[in-house]
């Protein structure tokens, strides 16, 4: 049943928000996120599936390329932030506090 | 109307100017402090703009006179300024013989002034922006001079008081010059509030017919009695403001501050003829008040006396002048207050030659002499200064009213108009004036020329001024001697061909008074002039000492210390209640709501700050409980 | 019948990894339960007949973005005291699943309204690099563009952000 998938996306997705709004260590916030895409990934193709149309894989792969991207950047970032404090905590950096 | 004539140029001639100050005052102000431009461009820049002004001025005067005596006016209106209600102005220019009169001495005048500065400021480090301003003065005139209507007359009005003050605190550096550029700023800001209630009681009264003085003029039978004295009487307010009568006579004496030649821009071409040419402007209004008419009469002759009698006693060369100024001005008043309004305009127009002739004579003794303007340390000048020596000359001469120069036929005739008209009174104290006149006017001259010098060094330094400034005196002199010429009574074998000329846009009646009149005004003006003259010269002919100044003397001296009235009574009053406001009205009634306002949004930021923990994982649990809310609510609705 | 299986155990293992993921102390562990997560993900895809998009998934996810986040947190050579403390974690656990509850509720409810379908493995004309490249060429043009693009900026972003800097030396 294409609703199994789909719920199994939901499932996938709301761990990814469950790891990004509970954790501070940086990669794995990083991590999660892509838990998201690829939770959205699978419902792309499950409803592509559902309506026999090409178009969800080609979403899909958009996703890809985007996440590719993403990655690098982040981890640029993830490398950069370690440089100037030698910690992994997202709390350490909070210059924008009000 | 019958058909009305419309040219193009009309616009350019207040335009040339004011984009020449335009131009100068961008260069200037973006030049002076990195590589300043040389004095040659500003100077050829900035007598361009004059000397287009009046090649046009001309071409407008020769295509006036070549029309018909009925209707000869043109006009243009450039754009519609605004359209409010029955209020229609717009940005319109006429000219009818009375306006063009005044633009050729207007732009003639200034013209040859901006030629004289270039001698006279040449070394100042504000070479470029006192163009720019002289430049701005004159656009302001030819825009108040060929207004077509009240509304526009005021952009220029307001634009002469602004060009005033900046050149009145042109040396700014010193704080009593920018004081007396405030003072004569303030002080034309009395006389404005009077030229705009006027203004705009006259647009209440009968401005529904068009708000243009052709509309006006046409419409102004339909004005009741005490609404034209009103009207009548506020303008005049204006006028005493601009143009320097009792009780707003103060700010010119202290507008010697300025450079010289803008002493003579605002005391012959600009500025202070404004009052008299707008109450002829407005004679179709004034004739109708009679009351009015002899309230600027009597305002106007008694000023003369006053500052006769003030100008007696000066040192200051400029001051003297400056006092013969409002004397003259009050003759002109005097004029049109008794209904000869071509006799005041005429005087207008013979005063613009000699005592721009005055003005730029005395700059010329005062740069040989190094800024010194006091006369009791000049002295025997004759010999040093030829050329300024006789132009001097014959400026007082005509000043003081000496038959067959300029200053003798307009004096005289408003003299002979005022007793003409049945004001003898007038007449009787301007006789008077005249005498004084003729005695401060030659207590200068002596005192400046003739003797012995009181300052020997300065004096050994003392040499005549370069060819840019003694030609525009030559010139001037021709004009003082002949201008008078041009309007000579029947009784001299003349045609009075400027009342004539002005005939079409002044509304006056000419009575016919018995020969016997005429002469007798005739000789009362030829002894005043010769009384006047013979105890100046009986006094400082053969030099003087400096006196000490005692009882109603010293009294003039200190101009019957009006100033220092003015201040007890208005200026320090009005200080105090400025001050108790601060104190009281303002921390709490108006600046009460502002900074209230202020608090409340710093005392919103305080509290909204604490949600702004700087932690990025907090941030997106705020967006997930967004999210989740609005999925309860969702959830809510979708079954 | 065997589909159904795979899917169940295919979810299974999705969510234990996800589940591994997010409790992992450290990034290592939980890096490799997402490969883990990534690789049941490229099996359900394969059951959805998206042949493709599984071959792409174990080559591009599973294989260079985990590996690239792999060599990263050994590069760094993380120890256990470098790590972020996280007292509080449990608690944060909670209140975070209290939150995301309606959430995925929502989502379930309208996932619920779907009409039913038939997942069964469809042959060829579906999924296949020809179908998704004749689309992706011609509809989807202009996207494909943009996201070279992009694909380029971040690579020289990540150059200027994680190279070397001169001027400092």
């Amino acid at each position: 049943m294409i609703a199994d998938y789909l719920i199994l996306s939901i499932i996938l997705f709301c761990i990814g928000i469950l790891g990004v709004v509970s954790r501070r260590n940086v990669f794995t916030v990083f991590m999660s996120i892509e838990l998201m895409l690829n939770a959205a990934n699978l419902a792309f193709i499950a409803f592509s599936r559902l309506h026999e149309s090409m178009d969800g894989h080609v979403l899909a792969m958009m996703v890809m390329a985007v996440a590719a991207a993403e990655a690098a950047l982040a981890l640029a970032v993830v490398i950069l932030l370690h440089k100037h404090k030698s910690k992994l905590d997202t709390n350490m950096f909070s210059l924008l506090k009000g | 109307m019958e058909m009305e004539q419309t040219v193009t140029y009309l616009v350019l001639i207040p335009l040339m100017p004011l984009v020449g100050a335009l131009v100068i005052g961008l260069l200037h102000m973006f030049t002076c402090t990195t590589r300043p431009l040389s004095e040659r461009l500003y100077g050829i820049l900035g007598v361009t703009g004059p000397v287009i002004a009046t090649i046009l001025a001309v071409k407008t005067f020769f295509e006036l006179k070549g029309m018909p005596e009925e209707g000869r006016y043109f006009s243009q209106k450039v754009f519609t300024w605004f359209n409010v209600g029955e209020l229609d102005v717009a940005m319109g220019f006429l000219a009818d013989p009375l306006s063009v009169l005044m633009l050729l001495f207007v732009t003639f005048i200034g013209t040859l002034i901006h030629f004289y500065s270039i001698g006279y400021m040449a070394g100042d480090e504000n070479f470029g922006k006192f163009f720019a301003y002289l430049n701005l003065f004159l656009g302001s005139m030819l825009i108040l001079v060929l207004a077509d209507g009240p509304v526009v007359m005021f952009v220029g009005w307001e634009g002469v008081g602004l060009c005033s003050y900046l050149l009145i605190s042109f040396y700014s550096k010193e704080r009593d010059n920018v004081l007396a550029g405030n003072k004569a700023f303030i002080v034309n800001r009395i006389g404005d509030l009077g030229f705009i209630l006027g203004m705009s009681l006259l647009f209440w009264a009968i401005g529904s017919g068009g708000f243009d003085y052709l509309s006006l003029r046409e419409n102004a039978s339909a004005l009741a009695p005490g609404m034209g004295l009103a009207i009548c009487l506020l303008l005049f307010v204006g006028a005493t403001g601009k143009s320097a009568q009792i009780p707003l006579y103060v700010w010119l004496p202290d507008a010697m501050a300025g450079p010289t030649p803008v002493s003579a821009l605002i005391h012959a071409a600009t500025m202070v003829t404004a009052g008299v040419y707008m109450v002829a402007r407005f004679s179709f209004l004034y004739v109708q008040a009679p009351l009015a008419g002899a309230v600027v009469a009597w305002v106007g002759i008694l000023t003369a006396l006053l500052a006769a009698i003030f100008g007696m006693f000066q040192k200051d060369i400029k001051k003297v002048l400056a006092y013969s100024t409002v004397s003259q001005l009050g003759y002109m008043f005097a004029g049109v207050g008794v209904a000869a309004y071509s006799a005041g305009i005429f005087h207008v127009f013979t005063h613009a030659f000699f005592k721009a002739l005055l003005f730029l004579g005395a700059g010329s003794v005062i740069c040989a002499l190094h800024h010194q303007q006091d006369i009791w340390k000049m002295g025997g000048l004759k010999a040093k200064m030829p050329t300024t020596y006789w132009t001097m000359l014959i400026g007082c001469l005509a000043l003081a009213g000496c038959p067959l120069l300029s200053g003798f036929f307009s004096k005289d005739e408003i003299l002979y108009m005022a007793l003409a008209n049945g004001y003898p009174g007038v007449w009787l104290v301007g006789v008077l004036v005249a005498a004084m006149t003729a005695y401060y006017t030659f207590r200068m001259f002596f005192l400046v020329f003739h003797g012995s010098a009181r300052d020997e060094e300065a004096y050994a330094h003392a040499k005549e001024s370069p060819k840019v400034m003694t030609v525009p005196l030559v010139i001037l002199a021709i004009g003082a001697v002949f201008a008078g010429y041009l309007n000579l009574p029947a009784i001299f074998g003349g045609h009075q061909q400027v009342t004539h000329w002005l005939a079409g846009s002044l509304v006056e009646h000419h009575p016919h008074a018995s020969l016997g009149l005429e002469l007798l005004a005739i000789a009362a003006s030829i002894a005043a002039f010769a009384i006047g003259a013979f105890i100046a010269y009986r006094k400082f002919g053969q030099g003087a000492e400096e006196p000490e100044f005692q009882g109603f003397a010293k009294f003039a001296y200190n101009l019957f210390y009006v100033d220092q009235f003015y201040h007890a009574v208005i200026v320090r009053p009005y200080k105090a209640f400025g001050a108790a406001i601060q104190r009281t009205l303002e921390p709490y009634v108006t600046d009460g709501h502002v900074k209230l306002s202020s608090l409340l949004y710093q005392l919103i930021g305080q509290a909204f700050k604490v949600f702004q923990v700087g932690y990025v994982r907090i941030y997106a649990i705020y967006m997930v409980i967004g999210l989740s809310l609005m999925s309860l609510f969702l959830s809510q609705t979708l079954n | 019948m065997i589909a159904e299986l795979l899917f169940s155990v295919f979810a299974v293992l999705a969510i234990i990894g996800g589940l591994g993921l997010v409790l992992a102390r450290h990034p290592m562990n939980g890096a490799i339960c997402l490969v883990m997560t990534m690789i049941s993900l490229a099996g359900l895809y394969s059951l959805l007949s998206a042949k493709l998009i599984f071959v792409l998934q174990l080559i591009v996810y599973a294989g260079a973005i985990m590996s690239l986040i792999l060599f990263i947190i050994m590069f760094l050579n993380i120890r256990k005291e470098d790590l972020p403390k996280e007292e509080w974690r449990w608690a944060y656990y909670l209140g975070g699943i209290v939150v995301i509850a309606p959430v995925g509720l929502l989502m379930t409810k309208a996932v619920k309204a779907l009409p039913g379908s038939e997942a069964s493995i469809m042959g060829n004309g579906f999924g296949g690099v020809k179908e998704v490249g004749v689309v992706l060429f011609r509809e989807w043009l202009l996207p494909f563009e943009i996201v070279s693009i992009l694909l380029l900026v971040s690579l020289v972003g990540a150059v200027v952000l994680a190279g070397k800097r001169r001027v400092e030396q």
